[in-house]
């Protein structure tokens, strides 16, 4: 066993630390966070391309897909720390998509799309969930028809949150619908501006937006179609196991800043931090923060051996994102009627970030598999337990 | 970074796994739990030939010079199987502290006993007060010419019934943490041991020093300079007692999840039910995070690197964690699981036992404020 990152990936996990110290402005602070830590808004993108330009945004790629050829270990590090800068941190392309395509999809598909990607200069926006298929992913209705050199493409999408900012739209589609359940469903590449394509906002009860897509015989050209038609599904799935994990040090950051607070704030002539009960509860925070690290941890282990993360990523996706309801939750507690205040009132505390972790911190348990989808994976898959 | 273990330690977990399934069934430790001593020498020896005694004391004193990692393997085997007897008391407490803080004459003295598994040792500090912070510790110890004089009562002491030597902090100043230990003999005139009756049936002992008169040469380490080796050696203990607790999580969690797939109820396997899914589920969460943050903390002392914060982030996490763990079993295992013919209540009740010992999750959980400057 060793619990260390090796003197090299201490190295560049430095470099990265200092550049995101020097190079974050506010501008895109408020962008990040206005877009809910999504990538492909103005700031971002012009943040990301330096970023990316040193091989960060996909380091453990392959040098020839403008990767760094790393330790899986040191591409999980490097999204904590992204995440701890508050900088945009969800990425279609590079974390979901890209692996994909460097899996599945054909050598022109490789050549055209993944250095673009690793690049940071396109964003695709997840297009899986419809109005009828949410856990149910294989309950897709939208269509896509076979029309020689192209598909037509007819229905709906709902709570695809990059639309608004991104350039591609990652699409699940049934392309069989006469075949059995996941059987029928392709992956493919849209261009977010194709004639026919209408997006309507959703906005969410954390302030950014998510959207509704409406394809109207929407035309794709037969080239974007990726992998091999009707294993959409599987790409899918396979995709949620290499990809499903969750950084959590944007909560982590808010639970030292909670800390802080309670240091410095004094109630009855003394610090926060010095009741029994604050303590009590930070101290569990820090704790769950370091239960999850070993979770996610583990997850880049498998993968730096070889292993592929089944039930292993279902849990850590579980645990983070309840510690990041516990902390947010934590941190309205600690600072009691203050946590309440949003950012611009004069007595704002944290600049109102606690409410708005509050806000936020309830639909990361839900989107990439709820709470309970991700407990059915692990008693299945982690320990066999019987479907029927 | 590397979760696993190496191939030597594989083989030192399957060995001892292989060895304690043939000779300590749950028969036996119900048995033991029962029985005045607590244990059988036949056992004891086997484990002394084992090398497990000596297994992180170094190769100079009869020991394997293993590391507490490797120590972590076999205490997670041990709390598998609930392995009664004085183990945990010599070489972890005794040994350990003894390690720490004695003079090479005496760790020369008294660790090759050990090792062979000729000495059995415990370590009293706990009293009245029943915490293990220096404040709690009262009993007296007056120099007096060459020798020095012990007076007060230690509670909770494990396995004092049986050990030969019994090293006592006692108070030698009036700062709180003016601590010293002493090697005491057991048998010194003076030295009265009461086994107290337990929850879990381990052997944990009132013993009352009345007036013990100790030499001089007994003293292990500096007058007034123990607390720093007492604190290290309790937390140390505090992680071997979290590796014991991960042995039991994974027996537990095996329980339930072999009942779950034979249990059939409303003509299906229960389970296939959702909530059953989700309360395995959560078991596993729980014995995963546990195992981690036990073995990070190991690593950490085998590696001699700070570890206090990891030893009481492991210790309160896996005291709730055992619990809850343990509470889900008796859940999903519904009646057969309150009788006294399954095993699971010797986990339930090693699953209390364990969250007190060397430290509860608030004790624990306030160390780790301090660690965070709060």
């Amino acid at each position: 066993m060793d619990f260390s990152f090796s003197p090299e990936e201490e190295e560049l996990l430095q470099e990265v630390r200092s550049f995101l110290k020097s190079e974050v402005t506010d501008a895109l602070l408020v962008e990040s966070e206005e877009l809910g830590h999504i990538y492909g808004g103005k700031e971002g993108r012009k943040f990301i391309k330096k970023f990316a330009a040193h091989g960060w945004l996909t380091p453990n790629w392959p040098p020839e897909y403008g990767g760094l050829g790393t330790s899986a270990t040191v591409s999980f590090a490097v999204r904590e720390e992204m995440a701890w800068a508050s900088v945009p941190m969800i990425f279609v392309a590079a974390h979901m998509a890209g692996p994909t395509i460097m899996h599945f999809g054909s050598q022109k598909m490789k050549d055209e799309w993944l250095l673009p990607i690793a690049k940071g200069e396109v964003e695709f926006c997840l297009g899986y969930t419809e109005p009828q298929a949410g856990s149910d992913l294989a309950a897709l209705n939208i269509r896509a028809v076979d029309k020689g050199d192209t598909f037509l493409l007819n229905g709906q999408k709902t709570f695809n949150t990059h639309a608004h900012v991104a350039d591609y739209h990652w699409l699940g589609t049934i392309t069989d619908p006469e075949a059995k359940k996941y059987r029928g469903m392709s992956l493919m590449i849209v261009d977010l501006k194709s004639p026919g394509i209408t997006i309507r906002p959703m906005v969410t009860m954390a302030g950014w937006q998510t959207n509704e897509l409406f394809y109207d015989d929407v035309i794709v050209p037969k080239e974007n179609l990726v992998g091999e038609l009707n294993m959409g599904f599987f790409y899918v799935m396979h995709a949620l196991d290499y990809e499903r994990m969750f950084p959590l040090a944007i909560y982590n950051r808010l639970l030292s800043e909670v800390a802080e607070y309670a240091r410095t704030t004094s109630v009855h002539g003394q610090p926060l931090s010095k009741n029994p009960l604050v303590r009590q509860k930070l101290a569990q925070m820090a704790i769950e923060v370091e239960a999850n690290r070993h979770l996610y941890y583990r997850l880049a282990h498998m993968l730096d051996n070889g292993q592929v993360p089944n039930y292993q990523a279902s849990m850590q996706k579980l645990f983070a994102t309840e510690t990041a309801q516990r902390i947010a939750n934590t941190g309205m507690e600690v600072l009691g009627m203050f946590s309440q205040l949003k950012r611009d009132s004069k007595w704002a505390a944290l600049a109102g970030k606690a409410e708005r972790f509050y806000r936020t911190s309830v639909v990361e348990t839900i989107y990439a598999g709820t709470s309970e989808i991700q407990r059915g994976i692990i008693a299945q898959r982690g320990l066999e337990l019987p479907r029927k | 970074m590397n979760y696993e273990l190496n191939e030597e330690q594989r083989i030192i977990k399957e060995a001892a796994h292989r060895f304690l399934a043939e000779a300590c069934s749950t028969d036996f430790v119900r048995e033991m739990a029962e029985d005045e001593k607590g244990f059988t020498t036949e056992l004891w020896n086997k484990m002394a030939q084992l090398g497990w005694m000596g297994l992180p004391f170094p190769e100079v004193y009869g020991g394997a010079g293993m590391s507490f990692l490797d120590l972590a393997v076999i205490l997670t085997e041990m709390g598998y199987f609930c392995v009664p007897g004085p183990f945990f008391s010599t070489v972890v407490l005794g040994g350990l502290a003894v390690l720490e803080a004695g003079s090479e004459e005496q760790k020369a003295r008294i660790l090759p006993e050990v090792a062979a598994g000729n000495r059995l040792l415990t370590l009293a500090w706990m009293e009245e007060e029943g915490t293990s912070s220096p404040e709690g510790i009262k009993l007296r110890g007056e120099r007096a010419n060459d020798q020095f004089l012990l007076s007060g009562t230690k509670l909770f002491v494990p396995d004092a019934h049986v050990a030969d030597t019994i090293i006592c902090a006692a108070r030698t100043g009036e700062a709180a943490t003016e601590i010293s230990l002493f090697e005491v003999d057991a048998n010194s005139q003076g030295v009265h041991t009461t086994p107290l009756d337990t929850l879990a049936g381990d052997k944990l002992c009132e013993v009352v020093f009345d007036g013990v008169t100790v030499p001089k040469g007994n003293l292990l380490g500096e007058t007034g300079g123990a607390w720093p080796v007492l604190n290290d050696t309790l937390l140390k203990a505090a992680v071997g007692k979290c590796a014991e607790m991960d042995g039991g999580a994974q027996r537990v969690l095996e329980f339930a999840v072999g009942y779950v797939k034979e249990r059939v109820q409303f003509d299906r396997l229960i389970g296939t039910f959702q909530a059953i899914q989700h309360h395995c589920a959560n078991m596993l969460t729980f014995a995963d995070t546990m195992h981690f943050m036990t073995y990070c903390a190991a690593w950490k002392i085998a590696e001699g690197l700070p570890f206090e914060q990891d030893a009481s982030m492991c210790k309160a996490w896996g005291s709730e964690a055992y619990h809850k763990l343990v509470a889900l079993g008796h859940q999903v295992l519904g009646g057969i699981g309150f009788m006294e013919e399954h095993d699971l209540h010797l986990y339930y009740r090693r699953a209390k036992a364990s969250e007190m010992a060397f430290g509860d999750a608030d004790f624990h959980r306030e160390r780790v404020a301090q660690s965070m400057d709060l």
